[in-house]
């Protein structure tokens, strides 16, 4: 999901909660409202049908079939490809690569970030506070091909920066190629995505902070309450839906990761950074195998849809 | 809920659907009884290649001259880095939107496009004994070949050479190896009077295949490499195989300075270490002869030469063959505008334009006396004069092999290079994806 879209999103959980506390319209004209309601609607609908859920339900119907790209012949292969998949290594590897994503994500991007923005919203000095999240922020502002090179040479073996820096402390042993290691490229792509979205989801957290009332924490001071008492017990609790987006942004995301390791590995060496996105692409346009590429979308849209529900589900259990 | 839900749900639609647009189709067959012979010069031709950026004026030129020699003619002209074409081209095939004329590497590459009629029978126009045909080299037109059919227009040659610094060689002392072992010795005399025997990168994959192409073809006779490039045929169970492997490892530790770490270094940094004088040797291929020497670089103060590869000196394979073939261009079966395609295709590989070639881009053409001293380097005319030599020409490993056992060799090497790997376990990994190709 895009940066944009993440906003739209957050803001929609807002205006969500700020509807919700306004009065119903009084007066007759529900019915025609509401059709008049989904005139407006119609055309995002059509839209979101025709790119969205259309190929979605034909990438199902692909999924079980074998195609020839070059004849555009379409054969029914039943639940070969899956079949294939289960017995595929990179396959497996790959998903493994994701689930690693995910919880490196969700460990530095939700609740490293919430820590951090409680930590910036904590300080007196708002002059202190904006230059921190500006700096925290710039890195999402960068482009990820852009991103992608920069990594490239910090990670360079040959006059890398990093290996410079560990050359220079003496730990020049420890130095290597990271991105060219099997061991340990797919740790370095991951730090690299971390390093670029960590000040994003660090100003989300801000935001959802900054509108807690200041009562609430006033009070508790007043009470006796500690700083990392207060955390605990007033700004966690009142971010949990910013904290349930996240976390199901931050997964959706880190399943469909993807231009990450295009830009530094594109999957090598010896496919030690496959994710499913790029295994996919692999599988596709590399391979020719385009049911197979099918069938993986479709395990990941099956993991992704999964988390979102669980997520969702948990979060109204809390609400209620 | 539901938002979130819908959210989520566009989520993994996002993905599915460049899958979407890259299935279906109704299929189809080649044009029947194309005249090619027929042109009228009207119409639009469209035209893909994959030389975008530093190549891309050439092409440029062909169009704006064929359409100031034909006003009623368009040439639709799209150019395309190396791997934004190879996306673009399995899109536009998928899609069934193939251009008139399209790019492609010789070997397994071009032959699918073949195989499933998307690509014309272009024996007739281009054959040996055709007039055009016999402007090209044999070699070139055999490279694009198959049971008699010629089915492609060769364009550039492309072969793979070691360009070394003779200064660097006269400092140490050394001279052109003749065997791999004389090889691996002079890497040794190099290093030990403080000079970076060969620089190195494999970032991308495909250097390290360019080794193991040409060392499989000493190492494998000619007839077995034949039959394992056949899917149907293949078996890869040639002992020569991981023989290759053995020997590409001894270059890697013995030669270069990025060793196990060769997966993580940049293929074009390393040629620019050699063009900086940094390193002795780089295994390159010759149409980036001016890329990887550039005027007023330190190599070309050195001074510079080539050579082939050397075999090692038990080679069971063909010791004369060379890893190298033309580049091509493939005429769409279904294109409305195929005789003006050809046409556009003999204008683009006209002599004249052919020199131009060379002297705009530095890529040799196939076409026979288009390398002349006013347009090439001399380096440039003798790795012609070695292609031309060569008993046969070894197709890159990546492009010659099916996508799966491409893609197992190039997976396998990298392990190799990381030391995560033996060569029995890589050709094992081959093995097993020729197996599945053939189902």
């Amino acid at each position: 999901m895009s940066e944009g879209a993440l906003v739209t999103e957050a803001n929609r959980v807002e205006l969500t909660r700020a509807s919700s506390t306004l009065d119903e319209p009084k007066g007759g004209h529900g019915r025609g409202r509401k059709w008049r309601g989904l005139l407006w609607a119609l055309p995002a609908l059509v839209l979101l049908c025709l790119f969205v859920y259309w190929p979605l339900l034909l990438n199902f119907r692909y999924s079980v079939e074998q195609s020839n790209i070059f004849t555009g012949e379409q054969t029914f292969v039943g639940a070969d490809n899956y079949v294939k998949m289960a017995g595929d290594p990179i396959f497996w590897r790959a998903l493994g690569n994701n689930v690693l994503y995910s919880v490196v994500s969700v460990a530095f991007q939700v609740f490293g970030a919430l820590i951090l923005a409680a930590i910036i919203e904590g300080l007196r000095r708002e002059r202190l506070r904006s230059w921190l999240r500006a700096i925290y922020f710039v890195p999402s502002a960068m482009s990820l091909t852009v991103t992608g090179l920069l990594f490239a040479f910090i990670y360079q073996p040959k006059g890398g920066l990093l290996n410079g820096l560990l050359e220079s402390l003496g730990l020049g042993g420890l130095a290597q190629a990271w991105l060219g290691n099997p061991d340990t490229a797919m740790g370095a792509i991951i730090a690299m995505s971390q390093w670029q979205g960590f000040g994003y989801s660090t100003l989300l957290f801000a935001v959802a902070i900054q509108r807690i009332p200041s009562e609430l924490y006033e009070a508790a001071a007043i009470d006796g309450i500690g700083p990392i008492r207060r955390v605990f017990s007033i700004t966690i609790p009142l971010v949990r839906e910013m904290t349930t987006l996240m976390i199901i942004v931050t997964l959706s995301g880190a399943f469909q990761v993807f231009n990450e390791v295009m830009v530094t590995t594109s999957g090598g060496p010896d496919n030690s950074t496959q994710v499913l996105g790029t295994w996919l692409y692999r599988s596709g346009f590399v391979k020719n195998d385009f049911g197979y590429a099918a069938a993986i979308a479709v395990v990941m849209f099956v993991i992704t849809l999964t988390l979102a529900i669980v997520q969702v589900t948990i979060a109204n259990r809390k609400r209620l | 809920m539901k938002n979130k839900i819908i959210a989520a749900i566009a989520a993994g639609g996002a993905i599915t659907m460049a899958l979407a647009g890259c299935g279906g189709g109704n299929g189809g067959t080649p044009a029947a009884d194309v005249d090619l012979s027929e042109v009228t010069h009207e119409g639009t031709v469209s035209v893909i290649t994959r030389y975008a950026g530093n190549y891309e004026s050439f092409f440029e030129k062909m169009k704006a001259d064929y359409e100031d020699m034909h006003p009623d003619v368009t040439i639709d002209l799209q150019q395309e880095s190396d791997q934004g074409y190879k996306d673009k081209i399995k899109t536009l095939t998928a899609s069934q939107s193939l251009p008139d004329i399209y790019f492609t590497w010789p070997g397994n590459y071009a032959e699918q496009f073949y195989d499933n009629g998307v690509a014309l029978d272009l024996t007739e126009v281009i054959a040996p004994g055709t007039e055009w045909g016999d402007t090209m080299a044999p070699s070139a037109l055999e490279a694009f070949t198959k049971e008699g059919v010629t089915y492609a227009v060769p364009f550039g040659l492309d072969a793979k050479f070691m360009v070394y610094n003779q200064k660097l060689f006269a400092d140490a002392g050394v001279t052109v190896p003749e065997t791999l072992e004389e090889l691996i010795e002079t890497c040794g005399t190099l290093r030990a009077a403080g000079i970076t025997p060969m620089s190195f990168g494999n970032v991308d994959g495909w250097p390290a295949l360019h080794y193991i192409t040409q060392l499989n073809s000493y190492n494998v006779p000619a007839e077995t490499l034949a039959a394992d490039f056949k899917p149907e045929t293949a078996t890869f169970d040639h002992p020569g195989y991981a023989k290759s492997l053995e020997q590409f490892t001894e270059i890697l530790t013995e030669c270069t300075d990025s060793g196990t770490g060769a997966n993580g270094v940049d293929y074009y940094t390393e040629r620019d270490a050699f063009g900086a004088g940094k390193a002795a040797m780089f295994y390159v291929e010759n149409l980036e002869f001016g890329a990887t020497v550039p005027e007023g670089s330190q190599a070309e103060a050195d001074g510079w030469d080539q050579f082939k590869l050397p075999a090692p000196s038990d080679a069971e394979g063909d010791t004369e063959a060379l890893t190298g073939a033309p580049d091509g261009f493939l005429i769409n079966s279904r294109s409305k505008n195929a005789a003006l395609a050809v046409d556009f295709m003999k204008f683009v590989t006209s002599q004249e334009n052919a020199s131009e070639l060379t002297a705009q881009m530095g890529i040799p053409s196939p076409v026979k006396d288009s390398l002349t001293e006013e347009n090439s380097t001399p380096q440039l005319r003798e790795s012609i004069d070695v292609l031309q030599s060569a008993s046969s020409l070894s197709i890159w490993l990546d492009t010659v092999t099916v996508p799966d056992v491409a893609d197992a060799f190039l997976s396998g090497v990298e392990g190799l290079i990381s030391g995560a790997r033996s060569p029995e376990d890589v050709m094992s990994s081959v093995q097993a994806a020729s197996e599945q190709a053939k189902g």
